[in-house]
């Protein structure tokens, strides 16, 4: 599953980690996301993210 | 090597980052007009929704720039660029010097000449200190006014609505989204942001905001007026270029860089909102993000060139999807444009090809295939034979 960066601060959502904090188990792929799902390191949206 | 960048911004922040991702022994200092840390723009917006707290707004913490040694000169705005002594004067004449300085100065808000605009209650969005005065003067004057119709408009306007205000949007142009979208898409959003509860007026030019000190209506063009005790003036940034045409940098709507984002003086780049790269000044993010990477690459002398940033605009107004990517409403000859209309569902979806590659979309009403539309888009893929079945909700991108 591929990477994706946040263009606003620099943060990696790699699919094989999730965001564990936030409730995101590993294996979920970035497309797969709920919609109000922000950078955890920023805060912005999912619109901001690009493929790596 | 001591590296000086002007500007806290995301060019200047995301260049600093990299800088030292790559390069553990340069000096590298940032000297900012504003006086917090860095935070990105789209968060304004939330914070004015009421959805994000301040303290949640920045992108780092003050002990990160210490870890990472970057040296962070907040309220301490360059008055001054010296390119022959190669030194940036600060305030008080104290002067910096610098063997490359990375000018991210960005851009800041315009105001067209609209008599009134001065007056209390009207105000820009752009920095932390205009969200702040924003939500200070909402608390007891709650009929807002939006001047412009653009992402930055419409998004101010949903924010202002979500913190209470009663909110009124005027465009001067005669459809929304003047820049991203086409008459049939506007008039789909103008009716979905209808429903949020937000009134639209479009072709209208605004000839004076009235009141005495403080502001009480807008008189359009033709006469008519309308009571407002709060406006926000959205009508698109320009670049801050003082700095850059005082010191004799090459300047045109932005600083002039080349494809290395160097300018012309040597051992000064320039990145982000503010510059002017073959012909075009972005003001998006993600071309301020590459901008910020590439330039940090070139710095440290590993020659990247800059490509340009296809655009790609995505409104986040409650219950709307709209994306908008690359050349979404192309002006001139020799561009093919495929439409697919469901009015009654919201959803509008149009491809622009030129010689049947994809070139530019609109794609609203749904969030399905909007990943696989951009990246389409992005890579200029040929779409000859799937005309038509792109549109279908269960469309597998990975046919083309």
């Amino acid at each position: 599953m591929e990477k994706y960066e946040c263009t606003a601060c620099g943060y990696v959502y790699d699919p094989a980690v999730g965001d564990q904090e936030n409730g995101i188990a590993p294996g979920i792929a970035f497309e797969d996301l709920p919609d109000d799902w922000v950078c955890p390191q920023c805060g912005v949206g999912k619109e901001f993210f690009q493929k790596i | 090597m001591k590296i000086v960048i002007i500007g806290n911004g995301l060019a200047g922040t995301i260049a600093a980052k990299t800088l030292r991702e790559m390069d553990n022994a340069s000096a590298i200092e940032i000297y900012a007009e504003e006086k917090y840390i860095y935070y990105p723009r789209p968060n304004l917006i939330e914070f004015i929704a009421g959805n994000l707290p301040l303290a949640r707004l920045f992108a780092f913490t003050e002990r990160w720039y210490g870890q990472q040694r970057i040296g962070l000169r907040l309220a301490t705005p360059a008055k001054r660029i010296l390119p022959d002594s190669r030194e940036i004067e600060i305030q008080g004449g104290l002067r910096v010097a610098y063997d490359i300085l990375l000018l991210a100065g960005g851009a800041s808000s315009f105001v067209p000449p609209i008599k009134g605009a001065d007056k209390n209650g009207v105000f820009t969005l752009r920095t932390l200190d205009d969200a702040l005065r924003i939500i200070e003067h909402l608390k007891d004057h709650p009929r807002a006014t939006v001047l412009g119709g653009g992402l930055l408009g419409l998004e101010t306007a949903r924010a202002l609505k979500s913190r209470g205000a009663d909110v009124e949007v005027a465009e001067v142009f005669p459809q929304l989204l003047p820049r991203q979208l086409d008459p049939q898409g506007g008039a789909i959003l103008k009716s979905e942001i209808a429903k949020l509860g937000i009134r639209v007026r479009l072709g209208v030019v605004t000839e004076e905001i009235i009141g005495e000190a403080d502001i009480r209506g807008l008189r359009f063009k033709g006469g008519e007026e309308i009571p407002a005790d709060l406006a926000v003036v959205a009508a698109g940034v320009r670049p801050s270029l003082n700095l850059a045409r005082e010191a004799g940098l090459q300047t045109d709507r932005g600083v002039l860089v080349n494809d290395f984002l160097e300018t012309d003086k040597p051992g000064i780049y320039a990145a982000g909102d503010g510059v002017q790269h073959a012909g075009r000044v972005y003001g998006i993010i993600p071309a301020s993000f590459d901008q910020a990477r590439i330039v940090a690459a070139n710095i440290l002398g590993q020659k990247t060139k800059y490509q340009g940033t296809i655009p790609s605009s995505t409104l986040k107004v409650m219950g709307i999807h709209l994306t908008s990517i690359g050349l979404a409403n192309p002006e001139g000859g020799g561009y093919e444009e495929v439409r697919f209309e469901k009015p009654e569902e919201g959803i509008y979806k149009k491809i622009v090809l030129k010689d049947d590659t994809l070139v530019g979309a609109i794609w609203m009403g749904t969030k399905n295939g909007v990943n696989g539309i951009s990246r389409a888009v992005a890579q200029k893929m040929n779409v000859e034979k799937w005309k038509r079945d792109i549109f279908e909700e269960t469309f597998d991108f990975s046919l083309l």
